[in-house]
């Protein structure tokens, strides 16, 4: 059955599935609940599988939990948009405020390598300024790390990834070059480049976690271009088949299927286990310390969840900031048919980029970035897309038709933290009987300066280049970040720059929740260094005795 | 895509019929020197014959590289049939000649070998037009996954090896080897080793592309260009006489290329979904005709060493 | 709407390198769904299919995606998006309230059920929803507008678009694995890839797709 792995538990009897064999095995350590491993995680993504891993690798005893399922790739994996939905959230979730997200397939992934599962790959650097947003750029807040120490960090992901790039990165400061050779650009990405090389601006191809030569048992990409749904040729280097199984090699234990519903607390305030639901029953895990790695919305709703007496408003909480500043980044779009076939459905979707606007601070009415990407969504995304300009019937249809025509690309844009973007608990609950997560959100009117210099540019950029029936989309968003900022003092952040929580010196927090602006990037390669960090924090702080 | 093959497949079987008659035709003529029966064949036409054979070997590895290359380019434009009839003209006479002992260039490999040559320069213009015109003129990304800039240079080199064998039969068995007025073994050795260079930049450019990831891959960039480089030195370095070493070295270059072809099949094998998925990956895979031109390339080395060996004034 | 890809259909490539196990299996459980209700009641069916039809009108001349029946199990099988807009009630409940109301709608428009209405007036009343000014208590507060773009369209879309027929419509590769793409550039097409009839080449187009596989 291609659901099994939805159904039983796959890290127990002390195994774990090898991604790379069909029906394979791989050996893994397992602990006992009673006994009291140095670290559990709460969540095995960019954030927990990578900490895991690293931590695991430095001789501490690890168990990671994954609310999700531990898929094999190459034998669950279908072509096929609908089926692969058992790769996102589809638990419930509340969206309210003036720009309610979309949650599910367009951001939130459930399983073992969280949403890197299904991911789009795009793996770039921060711009170094933007971790002293407000000293150096006005605006936001001061990240508490120095970006030449990002810098190493990214590199070692890097690596660690085997991400494809081109030879020459065109923005920011060197950086060592991309292990593997940028892949092949599609048609779709030739119209970005052409559509910039017309405005006068630089492009490049699009540094992306997939393969593009043999990686050990990892072959090539083959340009099936269905990557958002799920890599069945396992070219894509996804936490699941990178991070996970070096962490179980190295002593880790994974366990999947298995909800974290709670954070136990002691008398003297420190994390002890986690409570977790796992083959229908309720068990409770002790730990010397809990990561939590759930994301931007699970890791508040978790530590909201988690509250007792002594923390009644939600752990690691005394700055009142677990679960605002909700960031995600605006992702519109432009589109146009052309008069060439462009075939957007054959590649990973985004194979060039521009970060220009993220590296420019002139002629800009706003403050942040942006980068924008070239697109090829798969038929019921691109279905979704139409509909959203209001078309349905006969003119849909036709629009539908002209699928093998269009081009477009879309942006990731800088949003700003704002404080009433949140995520709280509501009054419905979930499967577990815990409280679900209400997402509140709206766009501040810097926000949508951005988008709208984004579309008018983009729009121009396709006109350059023929493009016919441009038209824009209104709304869309990607990424989820800021719900548990990291910064230099207790009042004003959640965790500091080991990500360790303030309050519960035992209770740190390592997924994108913790960054105190979102930049106009993907996050996953920055929250993967962020993890590459952290482990290294805690290995010099362990030595010093003061975990 | 397939408007391509039925005039491309008429056209080549044509020339091939025709090439073959007339070939048959000269066997026997008054106007062609007579072959030399029962005494050992001068250098000459021993390192001619065996410049035939490297020449063909070159040509039927450009031959299918070019067909399946040109076919992932789905033909776009009726030119590119035009190397694959080259290359199979150019097997074609270098079969012919690999057995021939006759003095005296042949009318009909002659031109041949000659159009073969400037196929491969003509291809060569077509490709750096190519490449040029994409965005990004010669970056990275269009040198990589453009038409391959030094491929039409094999079609060359095979036509050159040709044109050269047919000069060297052009010298009197008793006097000086000269071809185009040049030390013929020296030219020789230096034409081969400007060409195992020329293949070896383009094996390195793919190898490249591929990040090295295997540490086979970098082979086709230390043996061969070491070879060229003792090609070189022996093609400057009249009086003396060829090293064995560069004998030695020529013949594991030789062996490299099949190697290569050999590790082309592992590559294509152990890409997503192997032999089952060779729709696409023979075309998208390591090309596994490639590699084989380096052999092509150090016979006709050897051939270079063997002129100056057995030859008192080449 | 004459057919961009005459003769072509991803089905062709099932038991081509295009097509794994995990893909046959879910495509043909998709393509054996039965065209009844599990979880409408009769008079809701009756209502979806009306919908359905306006939503993404099907030419005569193919056999019928399912469109209703496919919505339908999705909401018998509860696979929800794993998000709503908190205006709108759970999935399920927001589907029944919509059908209900759109019907009351039709009734107190036109004296009778949606199902029974014409094309146009069927297309004005979803308009209408569209526009928001649907309203009145079978709405139980939902509005039209978010119901209409976040569950009906959204739905019966994604309902259509999972099905190989549209895929073979709009000249989708459909699904690619192990075999990917060779041919990435402009213009190019691997020969299992839909050929396009551009004016003029309709019977090229054809025969090439026959060749598809």
């Amino acid at each position: 059955m291609l659901d099994d792995a939805l159904h039983a538990p796959r890290g127990v009897h002390g195994r774990a599935p090898d991604p790379f064999r069909i029906d394979g095995w791989m050996p893994m350590r397992q602990f006992e609940d009673n006994e009291e491993v140095d670290f559990v995680i709460v969540g095995t993504g960019a954030g927990g599988g990578t900490l895991a891993c690293r931590l695991a690798e430095a001789g501490f005893s690890v168990i990671g939990f994954d609310a999700g399922a531990w898929w094999r790739p190459l034998e669950e994996f279908a072509s096929d948009e609908t089926h692969q939905s058992k790769l996102y959230w589809t638990d419930e979730r509340l969206c309210d405020g003036d720009n309610p997200l979309t949650l599910g397939r367009n951001n939130c992934g459930k399983a073992v390598g969280g949403s890197t599962v299904h991911f789009a790959m795009v793996s770039l650097r921060f711009r170094p300024e933007w971790f002293k947003s407000r000293s150096q750029l006005g605006y936001g807040v001061d990240w508490p790390l120095d970006w030449r120490e990002m810098w190493h960090y990214y590199s070692e992901v890097e690596q660690a990834l085997k991400i494809a790039g081109p030879v020459g990165y065109p923005w920011g400061p060197p950086r060592p070059r991309y292990p593997y050779r940028a892949h092949e650009i599609n048609a779709a990405g030739w119209v970005l480049a052409k559509g910039c090389e017309a405005m006068g601006i630089g492009w490049t191809e699009t540094p992306l976690a997939t393969v593009s030569a043999p990686r050990r048992d990892s072959p090539s990409c083959v340009y099936r271009g269905f990557c958002v749904i799920g890599c069945s040729t396992n070219a894509k280097q996804s936490v699941l088949i990178t991070w996970i199984p070096r962490a179980v090699k190295a002593g880790a234990e994974i366990r999947d299927l298995a909800m974290v519903g709670r954070i136990e607390t002691d008398a003297s305030g420190r994390a002890t286990g986690v409570h977790y639901h796992r083959e229908g029953k309720w068990h409770f895990q002790r730990a010397r310390n809990v990561v939590v790695a759930g994301y931007a919305i699970e890791t508040p709703r978790l530590l909201l969840n988690s509250a007792n007496s002594r923390y009644p408003d939600g752990l690691a909480n005394s700055s009142g900031l677990v679960g605002k500043n909700l960031m995600t980044q605006t992702n519109q779009g432009v589109f146009g048919t052309m008069r060439d076939e462009i075939r957007w459905y054959k590649g990973p979707p985004s194979l060039t980029l521009t970060e220009h606007w993220n590296y420019t601070d002139t002629g800009k009415d706003f403050f942040g970035g942006y980068c924008y990407m070239a697109q090829g969504p798969l038929p019921q995304t691109w279905a979704a897309t139409q509909a959203g300009r209001g078309l349905w019937g006969e003119p849909l249809l036709r629009e539908m038709e002209k699928y093998n025509h269009q081009a477009g690309m879309k942006i990731v844009g800088e949003t700003l933290p704002q404080e009433r973007n949140r995520v709280t608990l509501a009054d419905e609950e979930d499967q577990y009987g815990l409280p679900i997560a209400r997402v509140t959100y709206s766009l501040c009117d810097n926000d949508k300066a951005l988008v709208k210099h984004a579309v008018d540019f983009m729009s121009q950029s396709l006109a350059a280049v023929d493009a016919r029936d441009i038209w824009a989309e209104d709304d869309d968003t990607c990424h989820l970040n800021g719900t548990a900022r990291m910064g230099d003092a207790p009042r004003t952040s959640v965790v500091d720059a080991d990500c360790r929580s303030w309050d519960i010196r035992n209770l740190w927090i390592c997924d994108g929740s913790v960054f105190p602006t979102v930049g106009g990037v993907n996050p996953s390669l920055t929250i993967q260094a962020i993890a590459c960090r952290t482990a290294d924090r805690i290995r010099q702080l362990a030595a010093r005795g003061e975990l | 895509m397939p408007t391509i093959r039925q005039p491309g497949a008429v056209a080549l079987g044509v020339a091939a019929i025709g090439i073959g008659a007339l070939l048959l035709r000269n066997r026997n003529t008054a106007t062609r020197r007579p072959a030399l029966r029962d005494a050992e064949p001068p250098p000459t036409i021993k390192a001619a014959r065996r410049l035939n054979r490297a020449s063909g070997l070159i040509a039927t590895s450009t031959l299918l590289d070019s067909a399946i290359e040109h076919y992932r380019g789905s033909f776009h434009n009726k030119a590119m049939i035009t190397p694959l009839i080259a290359s199979a003209l150019t097997l074609v006479v270098s079969v012919h000649g690999t057995a021939d002992k006759h003095q005296g260039a042949h009318r009909v490999r002659d031109p041949v070998y000659l159009a073969a040559a400037v196929t491969g320069l003509v291809g060569t213009g077509f490709h750096l037009y190519n490449i040029g015109k994409r965005p990004g003129g010669f970056s990275w990304q269009n040198l990589f996954y453009g038409s391959p800039l030094l491929a039409p240079a094999a079609v060359t080199l095979s036509g050159l090896l040709g044109y050269y064998s047919e000069r060297l039969r052009d010298n009197a068995p008793a006097g000086p080897a000269r071809v185009f007025g040049l030390r013929a073994g020296r030219a020789l050795a230096a034409l081969s080793s400007l060409g195992l260079l020329a293949t070896a930049a383009e094996a390195g450019l793919l190898h490249f592309r591929g990040a090295f990831h295997d540490p086979f891959m970098y082979a086709p960039v230390t043996v061969p260009p070491i070879a060229a480089a003792l090609l070189a030195d022996t093609a400057l370095g009249h009086p003396e006489p060829p090293n064995r070493l560069t004998c030695w070295w020529l013949r594991l270059t030789a062996w490299v290329g099949f190697v290569g072809a050999a590790f082309h099949i592992f590559g294509v094998h152990r890409n997503m979904g192997g032999w089952r998925n060779w729709r696409q990956n023979v075309l998208n895979g390591p090309p596994i005709p490639a590699p084989p031109s380096f052999t092509g390339l150090a016979l006709a080395g050897l051939a270079a060493l063997g002129l100056l060996e057995e030859h008192d004034d080449a | 709407m004459p057919d961009r890809y005459p003769g072509y259909s991803v089905l062709a490539k099932r038991d081509t390198p295009s097509w794994n196990e995990a893909t046959r299996q879910v495509v043909d459980a998709r393509l054996a769904i039965a065209d009844e209700p599990h979880f409408f009641n009769p008079q809701e069916w009756q209502t979806l299919r009306a919908v359905c039809d306006r939503i993404v009108p099907q030419p005569s001349n193919r056999p019928e995606v399912p469109i209703a029946a496919l919505v339908d199990r999705k909401l018998a099988d509860d696979e929800r998006d794993g998000y709503r807009t908190s205006s709108l009630p759970k999935m399920q409940q927001a589907w029944q309230q919509g059908l209900a109301a759109l019907d009351a709608a039709a009734n107190s428009r036109h004296g009778t059920r949606y199902h029974a209405l014409s094309g146009m007036q069927q297309d004005s009343l979803l308009t209408a929803m569209q526009h928001g000014e649907l309203n009145g208590p079978e709405w139980h507060g939902m509005p039209s507008a978010t119901f209409f773009t976040e569950r009906l369209v959204h739905d019966t879309l994604a309902a259509y678009y999972s099905h190989p027929t549209a895929w073979s419509e709009i000249g989708f590769g459909g699904p690619a694995s192990p075999r990917g793409y060779v041919r990435m550039y402009f213009n190019r097409r691997d020969p299992w890839e839909a050929a396009e009839a551009t004016p003029g080449r309709e019977a090229q187009a054809c025969k090439a797709n026959e060749h598809v596989g």
